[in-house]
């Protein structure tokens, strides 16, 4: 079916009655650097299946970030839907609905000066071929609009051009889903202004008043999370079952017995992992084991329910979501009598327990929450493993994911380690705080439904992709040499999974992706086999 | 101008000048409260924080050590200090981000710094002489620096503005995105700039200008300098912009103090005993949920919002 779009989108089109508003097309976007820069290379767009507008919100840009059928399906509904989203709107304007981000959410809205600086600094803006509806202040401006002129009182008399109707609301609703969250677009803003957090509030507005969110966060992701103990849907007794198999595939490969620690009290550490890094790459937790073992760490993992999983989708959108997780986790700890929590590879779960959880804890539940990298190049620094850096001789690039660097300023401890284990390790540009989003932060990573993947692969993770294939510019082309992109996080991970497999990158180039233990581990010289499966 | 009711609007000048100092400082004073008023927020820093000592200048943080909540942590003021001037003085982020702009916004802002100083150095002029000596004022001569800083500051100030302006409307991102409020204040400062010009062209070497700080500063209000209807009229409207300022966006120099200080730089942890868990302990038992989402326990505590799952 052909569908219409805007040529040229202004922000009053957002409620435009149109069956969508932007239409994407491959040659608009930005273009990727050799070996990309052929025809044929990638992919063409796709377009949403006729039933899916009917249950969806495909009226933004075809794509559908909230998988659940949301769409009014008559005038009724439609006016229910914007009354409801209007009481939401004073509710995340109110200090009792929003103390969390109050604060940071009025000043961004007050004092944007709309010289649009930050928007080259968003990847998926300029990806996108610079698409207006991408652009960082595009959301903001369009709930700025509606606050001042539904919920002010001078709100009629000077407020600008916006329509409150079902299409608006629904094309806000996608479009929160639009950005990763990466916050660089804050980091040049000449008023320190946060278009990520706005993002994150219309996020929050939509879960805790309407209880709208994408399925994979909110009802398979934070409430499978607090019933079942894993967003993955894996219980205590499953939990149990892999880390036996790790135990296992440890001895069989590696010649190495190792008793990996569950619920082990009053150890020094509770080592919680990404519950899905025991499903996709078992290998990750099973390099933490080894290391520890080596090193003499006293630890444990927890059986805990959530005491498993590190994630905690609540950050993403909902808070009340988040101290619920953030709780549990700490409870896993005090449980074990653990001295202090460490996070595995897993950026979001470091910034939700470290961080941001840290101003919903008190008295005995506030304990000490710290990141594995710190801790990991401790253990190399000081030579308690035995490492032959030349075991990891090929090229090696580091993803800095955002949560870590740029939201907890950890970026020294994972470059040193590379440095001293990796004799081809080269940054991509920009690194460190400045470096691009993966496309799978805020939730992308594990968002599967429908065609989202699509426009994660193409748009979100395009950028990262770009910076990837510059940065083994010198081999990309020669499939004989294996290429690894370290991501020290399992979010990270999958959308770099899903992308290189989008791209046939790992297929036509030898391009690879992994954590920093099992990097680490491929450096250790008792083991007779490499640790990386693409070495073997 | 004309009387209006029998009084001179002549005459009202000093009043309305002891009325707008007084109404600008409560403004500002109102605008502060009502930002450091808001409740404690949740943990939103971003990198660089420029008061990690050693790590500024690659963006890490307290955070890359190990046990670090065992040791007592440290913050340079310095380090923030300096940054914070890097962005007030000469707009270092559009200097970095955003080139074209910059140009134009460190024309304005330079040129209001100058401005603010051509006012600093009338009124310590006029201290000086009503309450030292007028020999003293002319000897660190305050009237040159006077002159310099008013010339560069208004010329600066309105080539900026019209920039500004006219960068507005011509490039389409900014036109599309710019609200009535946003033209309002750049034609607002305009118009007093340009009356400004019209008060230069009779007074070019602020003596009036002077004259009427001195009054001011003396309290002596019947000393009122005669003065051109044009340059009454831009003494009003510079007041009714003064007075505006607090209310508007105008105020983001105090907004930016919060957004950076007290949001993207503020990373202190929440310390058992501290003042910052006693807040949130106040917080999290106090505030009720609003919420409707099912998944939301409507009108309880957040404390059993956060802890009862069901």
């Amino acid at each position: 079916m052909e569908v219409k779009a805007v040529s040229r989108v202004k922000v009053s089109d957002i409620g435009k009655n149109v069956e969508q508003l932007v239409r994407l097309d491959l040659k608009d976007l930005m273009p990727l650097p050799p070996p990309y820069d052929k025809p044929g290379m990638e992919p063409e767009m796709t377009q949403p299946k006729d039933e899916w507008r009917l249950k969806y919100a495909t009226d933004l840009d075809g794509y559908i970030g909230i998988d659940i059928p949301w769409k009014p399906q008559n005038k009724e509904e439609e006016e229910l839907l914007t009354q409801r989203f209007l009481e939401g709107l004073k509710k995340l304007l109110s200090e009792e609905g929003n103390w969390t981000f109050l604060q940071p959410l009025l000043l961004s809205l007050e004092y944007c000066a709309k010289c649009q600086t930050c928007s080259e600094a968003c990847p998926i803006y300029v990806s996108s071929g610079r698409k207006e509806i991408y652009r960082p202040t595009y959301r903001s401006e369009i709930l700025r609009r509606i606050w001042k002129k539904y919920l002010t009182k001078t709100g009629k008399l000077f407020s600008d051009e916006v329509e409150l109707n079902a299409k608006t609301i629904l094309r806000l609703g996608e479009l929160a889903y639009r950005c990763t969250l990466c916050r660089r677009c804050t980091q040049t803003c000449p008023l320190g202004l946060d278009n990520g957090l706005i993002t994150h509030e219309i996020r929050k507005l939509f879960s805790s008043e309407l209880g709208i969110a994408p399925k994979p966060l909110h009802e398979l992701g934070a409430k499978q999370h607090l019933k079942i103990g894993s967003s993955t849907g894996m219980t205590p007794e499953g939990f149990k079952d892999i880390v036996k198999f790790i135990e296992e595939d440890i001895k069989e490969k590696y010649g190495k017995n190792i008793k990996i620690p569950i619920d082990e009290k009053s150890a020094d550490i509770l080592l919680i992992h990404n519950a899905g890094e025991y499903l996709s790459w078992p290998e990750n937790p099973a390099a933490f084991a080894i290391i520890f073992e080596e090193a003499g760490i006293s630890w444990t993992l927890s059986s805990e329910l959530v005491g498993y999983d590190a994630v905690n989708y609540g950050v993403w959108y909902d808070d009340v979501m988040l101290a619920r997780i953030a709780l549990k986790h700490i409870e896993a700890a005090r449980k074990l009598d653990v001295k202090k929590i460490v996070i595995g590879e897993c950026g979001h779960a470091h910034k939700a327990l470290t961080v941001v959880a840290d101003r919903v804890l008190f008295d005995e539940y506030n304990i000490p929450r710290e990141s594995c990298l710190p801790l990991l190049w401790d253990i190399v620094e000081k030579n308690k493993l035995n490492l032959d850096p030349s075991r990891n001789n090929f090229p090696v690039t580091l993803h800095d994911p955002c949560n870590i660097v740029r939201l907890m300023g950890i970026v020294k401890p994972q470059r040193n380690i590379l440095s001293k284990i990796c004799p081809q390790f080269r940054e991509m540009n920009p690194s460190g705080v400045y470096n691009y989003c993966c496309g799978g932060g805020s939730g992308f990573a594990i968002m599967q439904s429908m065609n989202f993947p699509e426009w994660r692969s193409k748009i979100a993770s395009r950028m990262k992709f770009k910076q990837i294939l510059e940065a083994f510019r010198d081999t990309v082309e020669n499939p004989e040499v294996p290429k690894y992109v370290c991501a020290p996080c399992s979010n990270c991970k999958g959308a770099l999974r899903d992308t290189f497999e989008h791209y046939q990158a790992t297929s036509r180039y030898n391009i690879q992706y992994g954590g920093l233990a099992d990097l680490i581990v491929n450096a250790m010289v008792d083991l007779k086999t490499p640790y990386l499966e693409f070495l073997k | 101008m004309d009387r209006w009711y029998g009084v001179g609007v002549v005459e009202v000048l000093p009043v309305s000048t002891y009325v707008t100092i007084v109404v600008f400082i409560v403004g500002l004073i109102y605008v502060w409260v009502k930002w450091s008023g808001k409740p404690l927020h949740l943990r939103w820093e971003l990198y660089p924080v420029p008061h990690e000592p050693g790590r500024t200048h690659y963006g890490g943080s307290y955070m890359e050590e190990v046990d670090w909540s065992k040791r007592k942590l440290s913050k340079s003021l310095t380090e923030e200090l300096k940054e914070m001037l890097k962005e007030m003085l000469f707009l270092k982020r559009v200097y970095t981000y955003n080139r074209p702009l910059w140009y134009i916004t460190f024309l304005f802002h330079g040129g209001i710094y100058m401005i603010l100083l051509w006012f600093a150095s009338l009124l310590v002029y006029s201290v000086l002489t009503v309450y030292v000596s007028e020999t003293v004022a002319s000897i660190i001569m305050l009237d040159r620096l006077n002159q310099f800083f008013g010339y560069v500051g208004i010329f600066a100030t309105t080539i900026g503005v019209i920039g500004l302006l006219i960068r507005r409307v011509a490039d389409n991102s900014m036109r599309e995105y710019s609200g009535k409020v946003d033209y309002f204040n750049l034609i607002f400062i305009l118009v007093v700039l340009l009356t400004g010009f019209i008060a230069l062209s009779v007074d070019p070497y602020f003596s009036l200008a002077r004259m009427y700080m001195v009054m001011i500063v003396s309290f002596q209000m019947t000393q009122l300098p005669e003065l051109h209807p044009l340059t009454i009229l831009h003494i009003i409207l510079l007041q009714l912009l003064w007075i505006y300022i607090p209310y508007s966006k105008m105020s983001h120099f105090l907004g930016k103090w919060f957004t950076y200080h007290k949001i993207l730089w503020d990373d202190e942890p929440n310390i058992r005993g501290s003042r910052i868990e006693y807040r949130v302990k106040e917080i999290i038992r106090g505030y009720k949920i609003p919420w409707s989402g099912p998944h939301m326990k409507k009108d309880k505590s957040w404390l059993e919002n956060a802890s009862e799952v069901e």
